[in-house]
């Protein structure tokens, strides 16, 4: 069945989508957007980790492969909002050291563009959405920006109880930047500080897109369909544009949506499973793929996390699971390459915690079961904090996408992503917990010990990666494919390396930097 | 709008507990009433769930009384798209029966091959917690299903799911619950 044609259609309903839709319907472009989930509304957000569940994928349209096996499904989105419904707010920014990597280390890839090209970007998503934080503070890292908004949020005792233990190992903290009210903003509430930001907000505090640029899009006219799973981009005969979407309904019928400019905003892995089921004539490796790189460098972040007990009550469960207070002070690439490590660190510290599910209390000792158990979460329940170190894999090419033999309830191949960290990764991942360990006995914790795992594959991003041309990439600083002038890419799937720190704000600033980019050159675009 | 406020703002919205069948007609309960009403299951064998019923108690103390099997059977009879497991989260492919299924005759299977016959719910206290500290290891012998750490983890957040994760669990523990949009009756 066909639909009337619109100026755009939108593939993925999140971060990146709904800038793109927001910014485009406010220039006056007919957007329709495809979300394969529910259409969440605020009063959908149950303040329950069982419950939260709910808002997250179930079934694997991706088979895991590879060392590290690439555990998506805890942050990845489904339904309106995307992953960005539940995320945890966390807004730092990358640094200037992350743009030129490969020309100055030798190592990864260098982005086309530079930290002072998304700068004014990161300022502009704060004056939309609100960021609360101390950016003077932040300069001890980074070049001066314009101030944040608001100022920064309340701090526990779980937060500040780190502080001792960073100056005793020469470490600064600041305030952490994050996507959520300090104070009311824009119509919507101050933050109350209890701790369900993971499961999705529904006070509106925390700048999800339901209450942000979503909101926007909608009110400039953006039709929003809900259970609509896009199968394939639809080319026109000469494999010079796309045409529109092809999609499955909430009824599993099949639907077409022709559109002038066709912008693929699901997520990172899913954005490639989409252009390579879409391959034919001209494009017969997938779209926009001429330089075999399509679904290419898929990167994670990996976190290595330090615990802490303490007498006392910390407060834990009060705060934002964001966290208090940040720190780049381990952000040299080269900061453990004493230990054979080669990557970014980032810091963050005193998240508000809960007792259950993945990232829980219970799962600080996973080893523990039974009456210890009880014991351990007796004593936690006030005592316990932790840090946690992000760190940086450096792209490679083995780390990929692609089409899988089984296929999906609409005859689409599932996904297979295959994944592993390099030695350098996993020597920054256990730099990490030295340093955390270090940290974390000069604190006044009574016990403190390292939370040592299979390494986790943490923020999706990749196999859609930006570059110069066609023969480097597969689209260019905006997320416009090189190949395909009316066919776009949104989101961190367009990042050629990750840093270390979360990338959501990054996906607003990026998204927005290239929505604005395509409604400036929408007639020549469109074609 | 002060805090206290708000929440109560957004309370009205609230939905939570899990539709059970009784007599031919859904009702609303906790896990841990529908454990203790005896609700009949509906995918979960009666020897499955003694060995679940097992398995969570040693995992988790409370488990059972909070419902652990009517939980999981209740989860894993329903839609996977709607279902609140772990399971879900850990990329598990649906339908997610067939990993219970899978995992708790391995328990029992290798429970017997070690202990002259004897299914994990027979097992002493002692041998129960050996058991399941060689399965979370990857230790055990005669193993047979997923991988035994991997049952290990998904049965232990189920059992902490239902222990701790509630609004019972928060207030057992003495911290708050502070929901914006409460779980109905505590769950």
């Amino acid at each position: 069945m066909a639909n009337e044609k619109v100026d755009v259609v939108i593939v993925g309903a999140g971060a990146s989508g709904s800038v793109f839709a927001s910014v485009l319907a406010k220039a006056g472009k007919k957007v329709v957007m495809l979300e394969s989930g529910p259409d969440w509304q605020l009063t959908d957000l149950i303040s329950s980790d069982i419950w939260g569940r709910r808002v997250k994928p179930a079934g694997p349209p991706f088979l895991l492969e590879g060392k590290n096996p690439y555990g998506y499904v805890y942050q990845a989105g489904w339904g309106v909002g995307g992953a960005a419904l539940h995320y945890f707010a966390n807004f730092p920014r990358l640094m200037p050291n992350d743009f030129k990597v490969k020309s100055t280390y030798g190592k990864g890839l260098d982005w086309p563009i530079d930290y002072a090209d998304i700068a004014p970007f990161w300022d502009k998503v704060a004056d939309d959405i609100g960021v609360s934080g101390d950016a003077k503070a932040e300069e001890i890292w980074r070049p001066a920006g314009k101030p944040y908004p608001m100022p920064s949020m309340k701090t526990f005792p779980g937060g500040d109880v780190w502080k001792k233990g960073f100056e005793a190992s020469g470490m600064r903290l600041t305030p952490a930047a994050v996507g959520i009210n300090s104070t009311e903003f824009k119509g919507r509430p101050a933050c109350i500080y209890d701790g369900w930001c993971h499961v999705g907000c529904p006070i509106g505090a925390l700048a999800n897109p339901l209450v942000t640029y979503l909101a926007d899009a909608r009110a400039a006219g953006t039709e929003v369909r809900a259970h609509a799973t896009v199968s394939r981009v639809l080319m026109s005969a000469d494999g010079s544009k796309a045409t529109g979407v092809e999609y499955y309904d909430a009824k599993k019928e099949k639907q077409v949506q022709e559109a002038s400019v066709v912008v693929l905003a699901a997520w990172a892995a899913q954005n490639p499973r989409i252009m390579l089921n879409s391959a034919g004539g001209k494009h017969a490796n997938g779209l926009a793929n001429s330089s075999g790189l399509l679904g290419k460098y898929m990167l994670a972040h990996f976190a290595s996390n330090v615990s802490a007990l303490f007498d006392g009550d910390l407060q834990p469960y009060m705060g934002t699971i964001a966290g208090q207070y940040f720190s780049y002070d381990r952000y040299d690439k080269n900061s453990y390459k004493d230990k054979g490590a080669f990557g970014s660190t980032f810091i963050v510290a005193g998240s508000a915690q809960r007792y259950s599910a993945l990232g829980g209390v219970a799962n600080a000792r996973l080893d523990l079961f039974g009456p210890d158990l009880a014991a351990f979460m007796k004593r936690a329940a006030t005592g316990y904090t932790r840090i946690t170190m992000f760190g940086e894999e450096m792209p490679s090419l083995d780390n990929r996408v692609e089409l899988a033999g089984d296929k999906d309830e609409f005859g689409m191949p599932l996904g297979k992503i295959t994944h592993g960290f390099n030695d350098e990764a996993v020597a920054l991942f256990n730099a990490n917990f030295e340093q955390g360990l270090a940290i974390a006995k000069a604190t006044d914790a009574k016990d403190v010990w390292a939370n040592r795992g299979p390494m986790p594959t943490i923020h999706l991003m990749g196999g859609t990666i930006m570059g110069k041309n066609a023969g480097d990439s597969v689209t260019t600083s905006y997320g416009q494919t090189h190949e395909i002038a009316n066919l776009w890419i949104a989101g961190p799937g367009i990042f050629p390396t990750s840093g270390a720190p979360n990338p959501t704000y990054t996906i607003f600033a990026l998204s927005l930097r290239g929505a604005e980019n395509l409604a400036q050159n929408f007639d020549a675009v469109a074609g | 709008m002060d805090d206290i406020q708000r929440r109560a703002f957004m309370k009205g919205a609230a939905i939570g507990a899990l539709a059970f069948s009784v007599g031919g007609t859904e009702v609303m309960l906790t896990p841990r009433q529908a454990h203790a009403q005896n609700i009949p299951l509906k995918t979960l064998t009666a020897d499955q769930a003694a060995t679940l019923d097992a398995m969570g108690e040693t995992l988790v103390p409370g488990a059972k009384a909070a419902g652990i099997t009517n939980f999981v059977d209740q989860q894993i009879s329903i839609p996977a798209d709607e279902a609140l497991l772990e399971a879900r989260i850990m990329n598990v492919r649906p339908p997610f029966a067939n990993f219970y299924r899978a995992a708790l005759g391995a328990i029992d299977g290798a429970s017997a091959a070690k202990y002259d016959g004897r299914t994990f719910a027979k097992l002493t206290p002692a041998e129960q917690h050996d058991f399941v500290a060689l399965m979370r290891q990857n230790k055990l012998d005669n193993w047979k299903g997923p991988p035994a750490g991997f049952a290990y983890f998904l049965l232990r957040t189920d059992a902490v799911d239902v222990v701790y994760g509630t609004m019972d669990g928060y207030a057992h523990l003495g911290v708050p619950y502070q929901a914006h949009i409460a779980p109905k009756t505590s769950w």
